[in-house]
């Protein structure tokens, strides 16, 4: 016997579901998804725990990490209820409810707390930055009223806060998708099966790529570079080819010798892919290409920009390391780029970035229960 | 009505169908045989009797050769009875002096598996058309006079609508009202759809009219204890007042009924009705909302949220009322609605078994779900169960949309949307007027669609939801129509009625009383004519249906067109002895190069159709470009081997257009 909430549907209206009171649960919806089954069927039924507030369904449900926002769903609603910015606004939802400290809930309800959180943090994150450079006058001042250690504490404390959320996190999602139904299919596959599975969609986006597939979709027939599935997956595998490139370069060379050291090649490459991604992306967002791109919140900015202006001044900075060019405005480029690059890996547990880790946590279990997997 | 005299000049013309006869029956031979009837002195076989240069000769026919009885033996008369009756008044001869028989649907169709008895059938039946055409009487409609005057009984918002449009054509009416005020159901209502005027307004405005108009007498605490009479004179006898009654009698030409319908009562502890505290009906809910000003409060406590279960006592598979209430779920969608913006923030739970807000009412539906109303939805064998909580009341329901997962919802009221059923007292209104009640105990029209207004009583009509549910405007509409159809009648002097009725041989008559008993319609009463008491049959009333005719012990009563002597002319017609020719095969064969092309064509077109369909089901298009015929032609062909079972259909094309056929599998 469940007992329902009917205040649910105000809470969820602050992470950006506007409309969905309005489906009179005709299920047109889910019949035209690419990727809803039998045993994972959405948007209608996510839509339908909602409107009830059945919050402990949608936090064990792996659904809303199948879906992949085409809006195929909202363009066939016979009401206008939106459910594919509904199903965006439970992932967000359910992100903030995975994190322990209330942080990531605040960041996406309110634009504000949003704003002042985010900047002083890279005020914080440039101070820290100037200490690593104890000849700058800056950092001469920052030392008189805060010692070198107390600010490496600080620093210290702040990445193992960030890391416990993000473990947590994790935990609170697996322990959550466990509680998940059992499907009715009795033939499970194999873990390590599932987990080929998870990699082999990260790799080709297969699922993703089922999307959109309809007759009058406005993607048919346009180049697949320009597809929202290819521009997902060059931001994901920019993104992935970046932080190898970065940890290679830390681990064996100086960051300033030639370009065409190996991992400085990989990061070129990457880099490449994760310009023309966030690019289009922002692009499609600025200029509303279709529906599905129609409503961009606060934290699809901050991510998507952030994302991009790392790109940007990472190529900068490439750039200004070739030619050999040390000015200051190459040191200020350098500093937004190691702030805005700190604030997307300090953000990581507490913003839309979560789910590069929960979208394959719940692909894993949604394959491991089920045999259509492979 | 003349004395009948015996038919002399008559004219029989055979029918081919374009080959539905012809094919089977030997129309040649029928020709043949029927010139030599007596009275016969024209017997023809022709393609398509209806056909417009067929009915024209026909007409030429009747005034050259003075004929005075015409019988075509063609379909059925369902079909062209009155072409052809048409066609007897153009050319100056009674339309009652023409018989049809059919020759179709009772002879070829149904034995074209043995022809030769087919024609031997026809023969025997175009015969007795000839004998009963020698008896046939020249017939003239029946004419009465009509008041200008009408009786509605039921003074809700259909039965003062239509006084209105009656008074406003110049029509003098009654409108009699059992209950001390006018107004009906809707009086009580508050704000109603789509105008927002409370139904008390409504009803008002209405009443002015009435006042205005001068027109219309509305008595109040009105019963009707007895109607007699018959279209344009109805005789109605009215008892008004409670206190100190006083009986009227009042004539019209026609009467309406809109006694409209009443709420269904719940049963006791029907979804715990009466027995957990809380649980009212939708009309009582309805003045809840009225009589609270600021807060929503029942029974002092003040409602934070309501439940509104829909379909009680409505829809029920094995129960008294099987069938939708069509207007509760508006209804009930527009009271939440107009407690929302009364009362702001109340929650509302919809529970139900389908939503029905047809036509304009879906958008309150939408409106409703946009305002954060929940519905849940039920099947009848899992009904929401009702139980009394600590502070509120508690529902538990397995809900449909979300995979049958049992809900508990807690709420500090519910309502029980109940449909309209129909009123109490509608059974004794149906028995004084005579008019047939429905299975649902509703009152029958004669056709739902083409006749909606009328019932099998003439000048007896139905407006509102005596019918069935309705809601304002619906009533307001079928009243209206009723209004403008009574008009019709009334408004000329005379009425015209079909001349069938029954009829008395005053001579013969001794007044035995036992047609005036088995007359379903109360139409034959005693007069004393000559010092002698007699049957009467008012005409006006009389359907011809007949019963009266076997019961007479001196065969004093016939029913015209159907007189004693036709019907045994016809059975005399009909044993005659037949002498068909056999008709060997080769002979046929030189028969069929006869007068038409078409005739030929035939066979070789069915064999054209079938060999089309034979590889892969077709459409009748299809058949049609492939033997570049007309589609007419092959829609006709298709259609008469479909019904000979030579072809089948075999689903439908991809465009949803048109049906395939395909050969019958004879297994």
């Amino acid at each position: 016997m469940s007992k329902i909430d009917p205040s649910f549907a105000e809470e969820i209206k602050k992470y950006g579901a506007e409309d969905f009171k309005a489906c009179f649960n005709c299920g047109n919806c889910t019949a035209i998804c690419q990727l809803s089954e039998k045993d994972a069927s959405f948007p209608r039924m996510m839509v339908r725990y909602g409107m009830l507030g059945l919050k402990n369904e949608i936090l064990k449900s792996k659904e809303p990490w199948l879906c992949y926002s085409c809006g195929d769903c909202s363009e066939t609603c016979p009401r206008q209820a939106d459910p594919g910015h509904y199903m965006a606004a439970l992932r967000k939802y359910i992100i903030a409810r995975q994190e322990p400290s209330g942080i990531t809930r605040l960041l996406f309800t309110s634009n504000p707390f949003a704003i002042v959180f985010t900047l002083l943090l890279a005020v914080a994150l440039g101070f820290f930055l100037f200490t690593l450079k104890p000849g700058l006058p800056v950092s001469r001042w920052l030392f008189t009223w805060m010692p070198f250690s107390v600010i490496h504490d600080l620093g210290m404390i702040i990445f193992i806060f960030t890391g416990f959320m993000i473990v947590s996190g994790i935990f609170n999602m697996t322990r959550n998708l466990k509680k998940g139904p059992e499907t009715s299919s009795k033939k499970k596959i194999s873990a390590w099966k599932a987990f080929q599975c998870v990699i082999s969609e990260m790799a080709t986006m297969k699922r993703y790529q089922n999307c959109d597939t309809e007759e009058d979709s406005f993607w048919k027939g346009k180049p697949f570079c320009l597809k929202p599935w290819f521009v997902h997956w060059s931001i994901m595998w920019g993104f992935i080819g970046l932080l190898f490139a970065t940890i290679l370069d830390f681990l064996f060379k100086d960051p300033s010798t030639s370009i065409w050291w190996p991992s400085r090649v990989l990061g070129t490459l990457t880099g490449i892919l994760l310009v023309y991604g966030t690019s289009l992306a922002l692009y499609y967002r600025i200029v509303r290409i279709t529906k599905t791109y129609s409503e961009t919140r606060l934290a699809d900015w901050t991510f998507l920009g952030f994302l991009w202006i790392a790109g940007i001044t990472g190529f900068w900075l490439e750039l200004a390391v070739t030619f050999s060019a040390a000015n200051n405005l190459n040191l200020v480029v350098f500093t937004i780029h190691t702030i805005i690059s700190m604030e997307l890996v300090l953000l990581f547990a507490f913003s839309k970035f979560a789910h590069a880790v929960y979208r394959p946590l719940a692909l894993y279990y949604y394959f491991h229960s089920n045999e259509s997997g492979n | 009505m003349e004395e009948p005299t015996e038919k002399k000049r008559i004219g029989v013309y055979i029918c081919h169908c374009g080959g539905n006869i012809s094919d089977y029956v030997d129309v040649g031979q029928l020709r043949e045989m029927m010139e030599s009837e007596e009275n016969v002195v024209i017997s023809k076989d022709v393609m398509f009797a209806c056909a417009d240069s067929n009915q024209k000769q026909m007409v030429k026919d009747i005034q050259e050769m003075k004929l005075d009885g015409i019988v075509v033996a063609s379909c059925s008369p369902k079909l062209h009875l009155h072409t052809f009756r048409n066609v007897a008044s153009r050319a100056g001869l009674n339309p009652y002096n023409y018989v049809q028989v059919n020759v179709r649907e009772q002879c070829s169709w149904a034995h074209s598996d043995q022809p030769e008895q087919a024609s031997y059938k026809a023969a025997g039946l175009i015969r007795a058309g000839i004998h009963r055409v020698v008896y046939s009487e020249a017939l003239e409609n029946i004419r009465i006079s009509t008041q200008k005057s009408v009786l509605i009984i039921g003074a809700g918002v259909a039965g003062m609508k239509s006084a209105l449009d009656l008074a406003h054509m110049g029509d003098e009416v009654y409108l009699i009202e059992k209950e001390p005020q006018p107004g009906g159901l809707v009086a009580g209502k508050g704000k109603v759809f789509p105008t927002g005027e409370k139904g008390s307004e409504l009803v008002e405005r209405l009443l002015a009219e009435i006042k205005k108009s001068g027109k219309i007498k509305l008595f109040t605490s009105a019963s009707i204890e007895k109607i007699s009479g018959s279209i344009g004179n109805f005789r109605s006898t009215i008892k008004t007042g409670d206190e100190n009654p006083e009986t009227l009698t009042l004539t019209t030409g026609a009467i309406m009924v809109a006694t409209g319908a009443e709420p269904y009562t719940p049963a006791e502890n029907e979804y715990g009705y009466h027995t957990v505290p809380g649980v009212i009906t939708l009309t009582e809910f309805d003045e809840l909302l009225k009589s609270c000003s600021a807060e929503l409060k029942y029974a002092g406590k003040p409602v934070k949220s309501v439940s509104f279960i829909y379909c009680t006592g409505m829809r029920q598979s094995q129960g008294e009322h099987k069938y939708c209430s069509r207007i509760c779920c508006t209804a009930a969608i527009h009271s939440s609605l107009v407690m929302h913006e009364k009362f702001g923030d109340v929650r509302a739970f919809h529970f139900y078994r389908d939503i029905r807000t047809y036509g304009k009412q879906e958008i309150l539906f939408e409106k409703s779900s946009k305002s954060g109303d929940i519905y849940f939805m039920f099947q009848e064998k899992d009904p929401p169960v009702i139980e009394q909580g600590k502070n509120n009341i508690r529902i538990r329901v397995k809900d449909l949309l979300t995979r049958k997962t049992d809900l508990e919802i807690e709420s500090d009221l519910v309502v029980l949307v109940t449909g309209m059923v129909p009123r109490r007292d509608s059974e004794t209104v149906a028995q004084k007027l005579k008019i047939p009640v429905g299975n649902d105990r509703f009152f029958n029209e004669i056709h739902p669609k083409l006749r909606p207004v009328e019932t099998v009583i003439d000048g007896v009509f139905l407006g509102g939801s005596c019918q069935g549910p309705r809601n304002i405007s619906e009533s307001v509409q079928s009243s209206s129509s009723a209004a403008a159809k009574i008009h019709a009648i009334i408004r000329k002097d005379t009425l015209e009625l079909e001349p069938i009725v029954a009829r008395i041989n005053e001579e013969e008559c001794t007044w035995c009383e036992k047609c005036a008993k088995v007359c379903e319609y109360d139409a034959i009463f005693q007069i004393e004519t000559n010092g002698k008491i007699v049957a009467s049959v008012n005409e006006a009333v009389c359907k011809g249906c007949g019963a009266c005719t076997p019961v007479c012990p001196t065969n004093a009563i016939n029913i015209a067109l159907y007189t004693d002597e036709g019907i045994e002319g016809m059975i005399d017609g009909f044993i005659q002895q037949v002498q068909l020719k056999a008709a060997a095969k080769g002979e046929k064969a030189e028969e069929e190069t006869a007068p038409s092309v078409e005739m030929k064509d035939f066979p070789q077109i069915w064999k054209s159709i079938m060999e089309e369909v034979r590889e892969k089901p077709q459409t009748i298009p299809a058949i049609a470009a492939a033997l570049s015929q007309p589609m007419e032609l092959v829609t006709y062909h298709v259609m008469t081997m479909n019904r000979y079972f030579i072809l089948e259909p075999a689903g439908i094309d991809d465009n949803d257009e048109y049906y395939l056929y395909k050969l019958k599998n004879k297994a």
